[in-house]
């Protein structure tokens, strides 16, 4: 009897140290992760030999796609919520409050005011299909100026940051360029990857 | 205090063993639910997480010029310049306004020219002259480069009709 049983007990594992080991890891994932915002369009950032990293926080990102549409995206609910409230009261757009609460959950956003309100109240998933024409830069329609503005009033140490593909025609990055120069925001960041050695 | 309640739990185990052994198995808890949980967990975070931030390059552009100075533009020597015409896959430079000689160069082989310049040339104004078709990405490239053979001043400014013909000889001879 004394026998069997030591045999029976061999195959026991100890996993304590396993599931102790699991759990740290799992807290410290937990802890440090960022989660990938989604993106409205497919960007392939160009490459660059920069190695500046973009700051983690205050930081209003730009995006334009390859077809040259814009998008603008903040990192902070509160400072898209200010940001709405600015353009709205600008530009005398109705939104109820639930609406504003829907507005401050989108990390990244690229409508004409006049599709907002239409565009917020969609379901989310109804949102990922939703055509995005992006914000209107034109010069007698420039709407984007009126976001960077609000932008800037809601976060007065906001970074900018363009995050453009490698296609997207100079004329409608050097567009924005121009409107934040407008804006006396004359440092920004371009969004670059570490160029590859073999290239 | 202490001792007494040990030794009042040591006596409960004690009471317990004699009575029967399934009771001493039922103190073993199945960790295996738990673990696989705190695995999938991980895996969760470990896929979701961004390590990898991407890069930036940081470009500052002259602020708006005040009204009363925008008359004033800031005179450059013609000798002192350079102009970058950016093409699909091959970068046109020449020196200079007047009578210029335009020469091909890949993207790649920028850099080094644009620090040959710089070096002969005091206070070298670089002028990057995008087409209509020219991509971001290539204004990067050429950005890139300014960078890193530190030319201090850079801008990028309209096609001049030296370059518009340019350009309509490129598109008749392909």
């Amino acid at each position: 009897m004394p026998r069997l049983r030591s045999i029976k007990k061999l195959p026991k594992l100890d996993m304590n140290p396993m599931v102790d080991m699991a759990f740290l890891l799992v807290t410290f994932f937990m802890m440090t992760t960022t989660f990938k915002a989604d993106m409205p369009a497919e960007i392939v950032i160009p490459f660059s030999k920069a190695e500046l990293k973009i700051p983690d926080k205050d930081l209003c990102m730009i995006t334009i796609d390859k077809d040259g549409r814009v998008f603008i995206g903040l990192d902070n609910k509160f400072d898209r919520k200010q940001m709405l409230a600015y353009v709205a009261q600008q530009n005398g757009l109705q939104l109820s409050v639930d609406d504003a609460e829907r507005f401050s959950l989108l990390s990244s956003f690229g409508v004409p005011f006049e599709e907002l309100s239409a565009f917020v109240t969609l379901e989310k998933t109804a949102r990922k299909l939703y055509p995005q024409s992006g914000i209107p830069t034109d010069v007698e329609n420039d709407q984007l100026r009126h976001w960077l503005i609000g932008s800037r009033l809601a976060n007065p140490s906001l970074r900018f940051a363009i995050n453009g593909d490698q296609e997207t025609p100079v004329y409608a990055v050097k567009r924005v360029f121009d409107i934040l120069q407008d804006l006396n925001i004359t440092r920004f960041n371009l969004i670059t990857d570490t160029e590859k050695d073999a290239s | 205090m202490l001792p007494e309640l040990d030794d009042i739990q040591v006596e409960k185990v004690n009471q317990r063993e004699s009575e029967n052994k399934a009771n001493k198995r039922a103190v073993n808890v199945d960790m295996n639910p738990m673990v696989d949980l705190a695995f999938l967990l991980l895996t969760f975070f470990m896929l979701a997480t961004t390590f990898s931030k991407p890069q930036a390059m940081e470009l500052l552009i002259p602020a708006k010029p005040k009204e009363e100075l925008a008359e004033k533009e800031m005179a450059v020597k013609e000798s002192k310049t350079v102009s970058l015409v950016l093409l699909a896959s091959e970068v046109k430079w020449y020196r200079g306004i007047t009578d210029p000689q335009a020469q091909s160069l890949p993207y790649g082989e920028l850099e080094p020219l644009l620090a040959g310049l710089n070096e002969n040339t005091e206070g070298l104004v670089v002028l990057i002259k995008p087409l209509e078709s020219s991509s971001y990405g290539n204004l990067v490239d050429v950005l890139d480069a300014l960078n890193y053979s530190d030319v201090q001043r850079y801008a990028i400014s309209e096609l001049s009709t030296f370059d518009l013909e340019m350009q309509l000889k490129k598109e008749v001879d392909e």
